[in-house]
């Protein structure tokens, strides 16, 4: 699920960009060093804007410039639950990994509809029904999430379809 | 039990039955009955029981034990007793109520032995007999006495009053007065201290329950404390034996005694038993009960093994319930592992169990025996010295048996079967290799005998072929001891799955040994606790849950989340490998977040150890007790720990190159070539080969390795263009610089020459090296190298092209063959004929050619006084505007395309927007952008290719030339080349024509040679006048602004109507240019004679250009 989310990060800035335009600069980096990174159990999509820029403060040492910056962002949380579209990624015979944006998850053979199978001798190695539903790589599931992992700077889960309308998307 | 004596007296009927139920202490039976004297005591028994009738009680006793009934001898006994206790309930006469209580008791222990077995009855007429050789009926009549005996010997022993041993004091005739005295005081005390309702009620809660248990004998519940032995009960002697022969002594003592049972001389013992056993304290001694060490003596006389003259050890009272404490005995089983204590050599050693003797005294074991097959006897021998059998010094190490060994030892002493392995050699037996002994238990440890992967292993290696066949997870899950009961935590969510509660589900709030407290979370019971046993429990856990695996399965320590659940079978997809694995939910807890086991020891997932000199390997796998290792090979391997000579560790700074020659280092993204195209990330560059991780694969947790030589890189990390470790990138951020961004690029490359090695040919001589100033001629080259052949010597040498200086053939002057063929591969074939017009100029145009590419770079600091600088600048100084210009088309070309590149940077990068935009858009559509694109090149191509194509360029150069000539540029065209793209930005934004354009002339002189370009193409339309028209029309803004600019800042701003004609003139001049180009000879023309202007005046040049080309 989507969220503006307010946030806060401390930027430091190099010396020498120290100028005018540093909080330009600062608010560049943020955006650099923030969008498209998994915080936890989300992930920060994109900045919208900054706010609340703080007063640099040069970090005894280094010679860096710290900035407190609030900021809002478009920030994607996951959620056990949550029904999601994937892109198949790899299929064995356990299941298929699938790749949600940047939130990679697996779908186990446990966790599809009895009449799906896996379907070694075809190539690309797929699971089907024999019927209508083909999940190979590249298709496009409707999954729904039953298990999240989080670890640093990574995303992981576990999703199921098991369920009405959730599987193979037809095109 | 006769010390629970006081409470009894005025029992009831009811406690009398009941007593004689439980029987609880057999024991003072037998020392009543071994007393002697009876026959006095006899006597006041009898007194002491007025009444002496069958009553119904007795009645109801004989019919609940008949056998009793029949087989004792002395029912009056118990009658009395009886009858006692009625008058003590009735209250005539309580003062034998002790003495009753303990008949009772007796009784029972009586009717209980009776009824296990006459044995003891036997026994104590045996002892009386013994004692007072009587007959039968005396014997008979002695049970009373015995009793009574024990009424004594309770009153005394529980009043404290007379401490004289009943023996004594049941000979007095005044005994009797005293009890009774004593008794009655006793009983005025009692009642005193309690009314007979609380009695009566204490009696029943002691006694009350026990009447339901009626028949079942001892299973009734009786305090424990009335069960424990006293002073009254027979003692216990623990007596020698030969250890490890505790259970055969004991064995046969209860043959002997069923031997003598009924005969005349009975076994005067009433217990014997051992607690002998592999671990215990006691083994070495069997303990016998009996009234007497004497009986003892009796009793063990003749038996084996059993020692009962040396000093027997009385047991004391407070350790006799110790004594019989139940432990529970390991059980052994084939297969199972233990450790060997007794063969001195071995102790320690694990052994495994191939069998086990009925008698479950031996088992069979195998082990690796330690022999030195005779070594160190014989070194002992050599010495001079006796061998002590204590085992001093060091004992061999483990080694499977080796019969070539032996027989090369020792040949006598072994025989055997080679067909089966097996061997017999000095009194040992082997199998495979393992020495097989019959080893008693006691002389084996089997509880926490905890085997290592190491030495089981061992085991398993020796097996059939020797080869190391095991399944070490298999046996790792072997090792296991499976007694890890389930435990749960507050915390868990459990699910009842047996009993009423069956169903319900929740949270364990708290658990104390078997109950479990649980808070119910679903259900009609939500919200409430309940208390449930752990037996039907079992936990709950849901699809998606992160657990992890602990106890008895061989997956310990696993983290995974849950995908299925059947039952109690769960199935989880594991974090480390994304394999699926099933175990039952006991063995599940659920898991944090992070966790797994990745360790092992020092050793942890995806690290890289060395595995032998020459072999490394990357973990893939961590077991608990081993891990999976994919060596530099490819092949993984199951190693230990031990195996591994050590971790090396991760080198951040490795780097190596890909296919491409470019750097990889850690953390870069690669894809193999060819092969499985697998994509990975690096974990580890070792030598030539590196370690990649992948997450599309579950393989080896995702781990392969390739050769470094045989990956392309995908992404390297960061996006790397300097060295990391430089500190920050500051040309990335740093806005001064990001001025430029062209500044940072490496510029274009020159454009490759294509066709023909120019150098091929040519007359060279040597700058450097070895052969250096000789001459020769090249006759074959590589794209650094050249092969020359020597006019001095007969010898055709290699030498790189860097080192060859080109001499004209003829004038042995030095030319540059590259500007030269650039401007024409034609100049070159125009060869002679141009040759000493090129020749003297070419040398600075070759350098200026040369050049162009660092002149395309745009590391134009350099360039100005780089220019300055013998290579460019000669060819960029004025004069070399000349040269440069003269230089040819090439430098024109090369100018163009430097410029293409630049215009291209500074286009592109930096100003989309500005004026020049237009400009370009307007060259881009000009065909000339494929000049540009290919820049200067494809004109200069084109010229070289066809003369025709030459003039445009000429023309261009020209008109480049013009914008060169300005010296005063020179300083510009710092900036310029520096900054082209500013420059044209600037201008083409908002001020072309301002004097910022200063140096955008520079860059409008630069952007000259573009348009040149431009021109080229664009003429290349044989319409000299529409081209120009075009130019001038549609770049006008940006280009006449920029020429404009150029011209004006350059030579003589006034002229900048001029310039801007100039330059209108100029793309005339190119257009005518592109239409001269058609004729070779026009191109031929101007460009020497602008060229023979141009030295001097670049500006003078460019006009004479201009109007060459008008």
């Amino acid at each position: 699920m989507f969220f503006l989310h307010n946030l806060e990060r401390r930027v430091t800035l190099h010396p020498s960009y120290f100028g005018r335009n540093m909080h330009e600069l600062v608010t560049t980096k943020l955006v650099k060093d923030v969008e498209g990174t998994c915080a936890g159990d989300y992930y920060i999509i994109a900045i919208m804007d900054t706010f609340d820029l703080s007063e640099g403060r040069i970090l005894p040492g280094s010679g860096l410039a710290e900035f407190t910056v609030g900021y809002r962002a478009v920030v994607w949380r996951p959620f056990k639950g949550e029904v999601i579209d994937a892109i198949v990624n790899t299929v064995n015979p356990h299941g298929f990994f699938a790749q949600a944006g940047p939130l990679s998850l697996f779908v186990s053979s446990h966790l599809m509809p009895d009449e799906i199978r896996y379907d070694a001798s075809a190539t690309p190695a797929q699971f089907t029904n024999d019927a209508d539903i083909v999940i190979e790589h590249g298709t496009h599931v409707r999954v729904k999430i039953i298990g999240l992992r989080t670890e640093v700077g990574e995303m992981w889960a576990i999703g199921s379809i098991n369920g009405d309308f959730l599987g193979c998307l037809q095109p | 039990m006769a010390s629970s004596a006081p409470f009894q007296f005025a029992g009831d009927s009811d406690s009398d039955e009941d007593n004689f139920n439980p029987a609880p202490a057999d024991l003072s039976d037998d020392e009543n009955n071994a007393t002697t004297k009876r026959a006095a005591v006899m006597t006041d028994r009898r007194e002491s029981n007025p009444a002496v009738d069958n009553d119904i009680i007795d009645e109801e006793e004989d019919e609940e034990r008949p056998s009793k009934s029949a087989s004792k001898p002395t029912p009056d006994d118990e009658e009395e007793d009886e009858n006692g206790d009625e008058e003590a309930e009735d209250g005539e006469d309580g003062k034998n109520g002790d003495d009753e209580e303990d008949e009772e008791e007796e009784d029972e222990e009586e009717e209980e032995d009776d009824e296990d077995e006459d044995v003891h009855r036997h026994r104590r007429k045996r002892r009386k007999d013994h004692r007072a050789a009587f007959f039968d009926i005396e014997a008979e009549v002695e049970d009373e006495d015995e009793a009574e005996d024990e009424e004594k010997e309770g009153e005394e022993i529980e009043d404290f009053i007379d401490n004289a041993h009943p023996d004594d004091i049941a000979e007095s005739g005044r005994l009797d007065d005293d009890r009774r005295h004593r008794e009655l005081d006793r009983r005025r005390e009692l009642e005193a201290s309690m009314d007979a309702e609380k009695q009566a009620e204490i009696l029943r809660a002691r006694y009350g329950k026990r009447a339901p248990a009626r028949g079942y004998g001892e299973m009734a519940v009786v305090p424990k404390r009335l069960l424990l032995p006293s002073v009254d009960d027979p003692g216990i002697w623990a007596v020698r034996c030969k250890e490890g022969k505790e259970r055969d002594v004991v064995f046969s003592i209860m043959r002997r005694i069923e031997e003598r049972a009924g005969s005349k001389d009975e076994v005067p013992i009433t217990a014997a038993f051992e607690r002998g056993g592999p671990n215990s304290v006691m083994k070495g001694y069997i303990y016998v009960e009996a009234r007497r060490q004497n009986d003892i003596m009796i009793a063990l006389d003749g038996v084996l093994d059993v020692y009962p003259r040396t000093k027997m050890i009385l047991v004391e009272l407070k350790d006799m319930p110790d004594l019989l404490r139940v432990t529970k005995t390991p059980n052994l089983e084939p297969g199972a592992w233990v450790r060997l204590k007794k063969p001195a050599k071995h102790a320690g050693d694990l052994a495994q169990v191939l069998d086990v003797t009925e008698n479950g005294l031996e088992a069979r074991v195998r082990f690796i025996p330690r022999l030195d097959y005779g070594v160190r006897d014989e070194m002992a021998a050599a010495a001079g010295k006796r061998k002590r059998p204590g085992m001093p010094g060091p004992r061999p190490p483990q080694r499977l048996f080796s019969e070539v060994e032996a027989r090369k030892r020792n040949p006598r002493q072994l025989q055997g079967n080679p067909q089966t392995n097996t061997w017999t050699y000095a009194g040992d037996d082997f199998e495979n290799g393992f020495q097989v002994k019959d080893i008693k238990i006691q002389q084996l440890d089997v509880k926490n005998v905890n085997p290592t992967l190491e030495e089981v292993t061992k085991f398993a290696s020796g097996s059939e072929d020797g080869t190391e066949n095991l399944d070490l997870k298999a046996l790792a899950a072997s090792l296991k001891d499976g007694s890890t009961n389930v435990t749960y935590v507050p915390g868990d969510v459990i699910e009842v799955y047996q009993g009423e509660q069956r169903g319900v589900v929740g949270k364990a709030v708290n658990v104390q040994g078997d109950i479990v407290t649980l808070r119910v979370t679903e259900g009609e019971l939500a919200g409430q606790t309940i208390e449930v046993p752990n037996k039907g429990l079992r936990k709950r856990f849901k699809a998606g849950d992160h657990v992890k695996v602990i106890g008895g399965s061989r997956f310990r320590d696993e983290v995974g989340m849950v995908v299925k659940i059947v039952d109690d079978r769960i199935t989880l997809l594991t974090d480390q490998t994304n394999t699926e694995i099933t175990v039952f939910s006991k063995d599940l807890r659920e898991a944090s977040d992070i966790g797994g086991q990745g360790s092992l020891g020092q050793y942890s997932l995806l690290d890289l150890v060395q595995l032998d000199p020459t072999t490394v390997g990357c973990i893939v796998k961590v077991d608990r007790e081993s891990m999976v290792v994919l060596d530099q090979n490819g092949d993984t391997r199951q190693v230990m720990p031990s195996q591994i000579a050590n971790k090396l560790p991760k080198r951040k700074l490795a780097v190596a190159a890909d296919r491409n020659g470019s750097e990889i280092r850690l953390d870069d993204v690669v894809r193999e070539y060819g092969g499985q195209q697998r994509q990975g990330k690096i974990i580890h560059i070792h030598r030539s080969f590196i370690f990649l991780h992948s997450h599309a694969t579950t393989e080896n947790a995702g781990v392969y390795v390739t050769r470094a030589g045989n990956v392309t890189t995908i992404a390297a990390k960061g996006g790397r263009s300097t060295n990391p470790n430089a500190g920050p990138d500051l040309s990335t951020m740093n806005p001064a610089l990001k001025r430029n961004p062209a500044a940072n690029s490496n510029g274009m490359q020159p454009p490759k020459t294509f066709g023909r090695d120019r150098a091929l040919g040519q007359t060279i001589s040597v700058r450097k090296g070895g052969y250096k100033g000789l001459m020769g001629i090249v006759k074959d080259t590589t794209d650094t190298h050249a092969r020359v052949e020597l006019h001095g010597k007969n010898k055709i040498v290699t030498v790189p092209k860097a080192d060859l200086i080109f001499k004209d053939k003829v004038s042995g002057k030095t030319i540059d063959i590259y500007s030269r063929s650039g401007r024409g591969g034609f100049g070159a074939p125009g060869g002679g004929g141009y040759g000493d017009r090129n020749g003297s100029r070419t040398p600075m145009a070759g350098n200026g050619g040369e050049r162009t590419p660092a002149w395309g770079a745009p590391k134009s600091v350099a360039r100005t006084p780089a220019w300055g600088r013998g290579e460019t600048s000669g060819s960029r100084t004025p004069a070399w505007g000349d040269g440069s210009r003269t230089v040819n088309p090439y430098d024109g070309s090369r100018t163009a395309y430097g410029d293409g590149n630049r215009t291209a940077y500074g286009g592109a990068t930096s100003y989309a927007g500005g004026s020049r935009t237009p400009a370009w858009s307007s060259s881009a559509k000009t065909p000339a952008h494929d000049g540009f694109g290919h820049g200067s090149k494809t004109p200069a191509y084109g010229a070289g290719s066809s003369g025709s194509s030459n003039d445009p360029w000429g023309s261009k150069t020209p008109a480049y030339g013009a914008s060169a000539p300005t010296p005063g540029a020179s300083g510009p065209s710092d900036s310029w080349g520096y900054t082209p793209g500013p420059g044209p930005s600037g201008g083409g934004s908002s001020s072309s024509h301002h004097p910022y354009d200063a140096p955008t002339p520079g860059g409008a002189g630069f952007g000259a040679p573009t348009p040149g370009a431009l021109n080229a193409p664009t003429p290349g339309g044989a319409y000299s006048a529409p081209t120009p028209a075009a130019l001038s029309a549609p770049t006008p803004g940006a280009w006449q602004g920029g020429w404009g600019s150029a011209a004006d800042s350059a030579p003589t701003p006034a002229a900048v109507g001029a310039p801007t004609p100039g330059a209108s003139g100029i793309g005339g001049g190119i257009g005518g240019g592109g239409g001269g180009g058609g004729a070779s000879g026009y191109y031929g023309a101007p460009t020497p004679a602008a060229y023979g202007g141009v030295p001097e005046t670049p500006a003078a040049g460019g006009e004479m250009r201009n109007a060459d080309d008008d």
